[in-house]
């Protein structure tokens, strides 16, 4: 279905933020901003939330009990070998490719997280709302059935906080 | 927060979002320049020498090289610690400048992460070589398998290496290209060729630079970031952890993890340093690599080569101290004298003595000393690098087992491929691949402007 939207752009960082949380302010309703590079008050005030750093800390936790487990395995249960009267379990030299290849867990898992969550991926086709948003535009996408305020009053609003251009624009719903 | 009245400008001329993006793609959507071509030839040359000698190799086996069974590791072990430590400045560089919070490392991080890749990819191929028969190299994989089942040797630091570099290998090159995928997206959305458009675009892997897409970036960069600082660490701990487990004299010593790795990012910076003035001066990027960010890897490089001397002269001292005879011997009468004592001065005065030149202002900002200084760095940490390992080996505890160590041309070919897969790498990298990253550089540039003093107390200083 295609939604109609309506876009606004800045020019820089400071007429956005200003515009933005105005605009929150006002109880207008973001659907989402476009930026050349992240800013801190944007991300906050849009409440996203990212738990990546959790789903990290347990493919850490997978990663080193997997890893001590396997070695374990291999060298005291599977393969047991006597040398020089060591113990089998010669848990300190196991920690070395432990922390090496739990880093390497989290890294992969974590991309592979990154990339099915952000649904990016390699080959994807970008949904470009306004293609000059990664180059030195920024864009705050509204969606006009469920602004939350009437469209020149909204208009109006971008306008006095900095927008150069407001238009309206029909785009595939996703 | 970054002070521009005492640092100076991170980016020289008042320039718009616009004309970043546009001076640092100038060399993508440019004609490639002649020598860009001259340069590939001369690489794609050495590198078939490399590929020639490989070749040799293989069919031949490691009797063609220099090494005998007293000095059983030769150019190849060399060469791979010297790759290893040069790859170890782009994560180095991008984690350690992170968390300090040095905004200047956006404009050299992406050049100094290229490089990483480049080079532990050489640094790769000399154990593998080494393997004597490296079609079997897979027995390494610790898996399940029908060879008895038969396990690796969990404590050989031989197999911690092979972890180490592999996983290096892979954190360092999705580090850098998911650094470059909001990039790419630019790329894709400015340029006007079709074909560019449809390659880049199929690499921007869809970004759009949505708040959301950011917000998971942002936390991807904080979680990568922090774990791959403790990787930089272990890695050439464990690299060092080859020769400081064994009882060679020389190596058995409890200095040689950090004494690794601040090697490794000695020689890394170095090589950052020499390729940002190419970068300067081939293309032009001079308004984002300025004076002040090569003023700040030469400062960079006065402070880890005191530490570098202090090592040196540490290893000396405890060779003496130790009351050890073997250690004397190998200190004072096979490494400061006797006949490798060339690699020891050439080490010692390139390393320690040659970087003191940085404390002066007017050759931190000439840029062709400062040019050749980062070449006899990296030359000097070579020379390091035979230093530990030939000397060591050629006369441990057995005088009857003494032997002396010459490269033959196989080896020597081998090392040319490599620096040839090396500047081959770099300057396809150059061509293809936006040189500084534009969207950090973007986000530091509002410390430039007039603007960024109006901005109300409540904005961030966001990193």
């Amino acid at each position: 279905m295609n939604k109609r939207y309506l876009v606004g752009v800045f020019d820089n960082e400071h007429t956005l933020v200003d515009a933005f949380e105005k605009a929150l302010e006002e109880g207008v309703v973001i659907e989402e901003v476009y930026t050349p590079y992240p800013i801190h008050e944007i991300l906050t005030g849009m409440k996203n939330k990212t738990r990546i750093s959790y789903a990290a800390f347990f493919y850490g936790l997978f990663g080193a009990v997997t890893l001590l487990g396997g070695m374990y395995y291999a060298a005291v249960i599977d393969w047991p070998l006597h040398f020089g009267g060591k113990p089998f379990n010669t848990f300190p030299s196991f920690i070395v490719v432990t922390i090496v290849a739990t880093i390497l867990t989290i890294t992969i898992l974590t991309l592979l997280t990154f990339s099915v969550r952000s649904k990016i991926y390699p080959g994807k086709k970008a949904d470009i709302i306004d293609i000059r948003a990664t180059d030195d535009k920024f864009i705050i996408l509204l969606d006009q059935d469920k602004m939350g305020m009437e469209k020149p009053e909204v208009t109006s609003l971008f306008q006095t906080y900095g927008a150069t251009e407001v238009y309206e624009k029909e785009a595939n719903s996703n | 927060m970054y002070k521009t009245e005492i640092r100076g400008k991170l980016i020289d001329g008042e320039k718009s979002l616009g004309q970043i993006s546009q001076e640092i793609l100038a060399p993508i959507d440019a004609k490639t320049p002649r020598w860009w071509f001259i340069a590939m030839g001369i690489s794609l040359a050495m590198l078939a020498f490399g590929v020639k000698s490989i070749y040799v190799t293989l069919t031949q086996g490691i009797g063609t090289w220099g090494v005998n069974s007293t000095v059983a590791w030769g150019w190849e072990i060399i060469n791979f610690v010297w790759w290893i430590g040069i790859g170890h400045a782009g994560t180095a560089f991008s984690i350690f400048l992170l968390i300090l919070r040095q905004k200047w490392r956006t404009a050299i991080n992406r050049a100094a992460e290229a490089m990483t890749v480049v080079a532990v990819f050489c640094a790769a191929l000399f154990p593998l070589m080494h393997m004597g028969r490296p079609w079997l190299f897979f027995y390494i994989f610790p898996y399940p398998n029908t060879r008895g089942p038969l396990w690796v040797n969990f404590n050989s630091p031989l197999f911690w290496d092979f972890m180490a570099i592999s996983a290096y290998l892979l954190i360092s090159a999705s580090f850098w290209y998911f650094g470059m995928v909001p990039d790419f997206a630019t790329i894709r959305d400015t340029t006007k060729s079709k074909i560019k458009k449809a390659v880049y675009g199929f690499f921007a892997f869809g970004w759009t630079g949505s708040s959301k897409e950011w917000m998971r970036y942002e936390g991807l960069a904080f979680v990568l970031g922090g774990i791959a600082a403790v990787l930089v660490v272990s890695v050439h701990s464990i690299v060092s952890t080859d020769f400081a487990v064994s009882i060679e004299p020389g190596w058995h010593t409890t200095l040689f993890p950090p004494y690794f790795v601040v090697g490794a990012i000695f020689s890394g910076f170095a090589m950052v340093l020499t390729l940002v003035t190419l970068m300067k001066k081939l293309y032009k990027m001079g308004d984002f690599i300025t004076e002040n960010h090569v003023d700040a890897v030469c400062r960079i490089l006065v402070f880890i080569s005191l530490i570098m001397g202090t090592a040196y002269i540490t290893e000396i001292f405890i060779a003496w101290y130790s009351g050890s005879e073997y250690e004397m011997y190998t200190f004072f009468k096979n490494r400061i004298t006797g006949e490798y004592a060339i690699q020891f001065w050439g080490m010692f005065i390139f390393n320690a003595l040659l970087p003191q030149l940085f404390w002066s202002r007017k050759i931190r900002r000439n840029l062709w000393i400062v040019f050749i200084i980062s070449l006899f760095i990296n030359l000097g940490m070579w020379f390091e690098r035979f230093n530990i390992v030939v000397t060591s080996l050629s006369k441990n505890f057995l005088p009857a087992s003494w032997a002396e160590y010459h490269p033959t041309i196989i080896e020597i070919g081998f090392f040319v491929g490599t620096l040839g897969m090396f500047s081959a790498g770099v300057l396809l990298f150059f061509r293809y691949i936006p040189q500084i990253a534009i969207a950090e550089v973007k986000m530091i540039s509002k410390y430039n402007t007039q603007q960024y003093d109006h901005l109300k107390p409540g904005h961030h200083d966001y990193e």
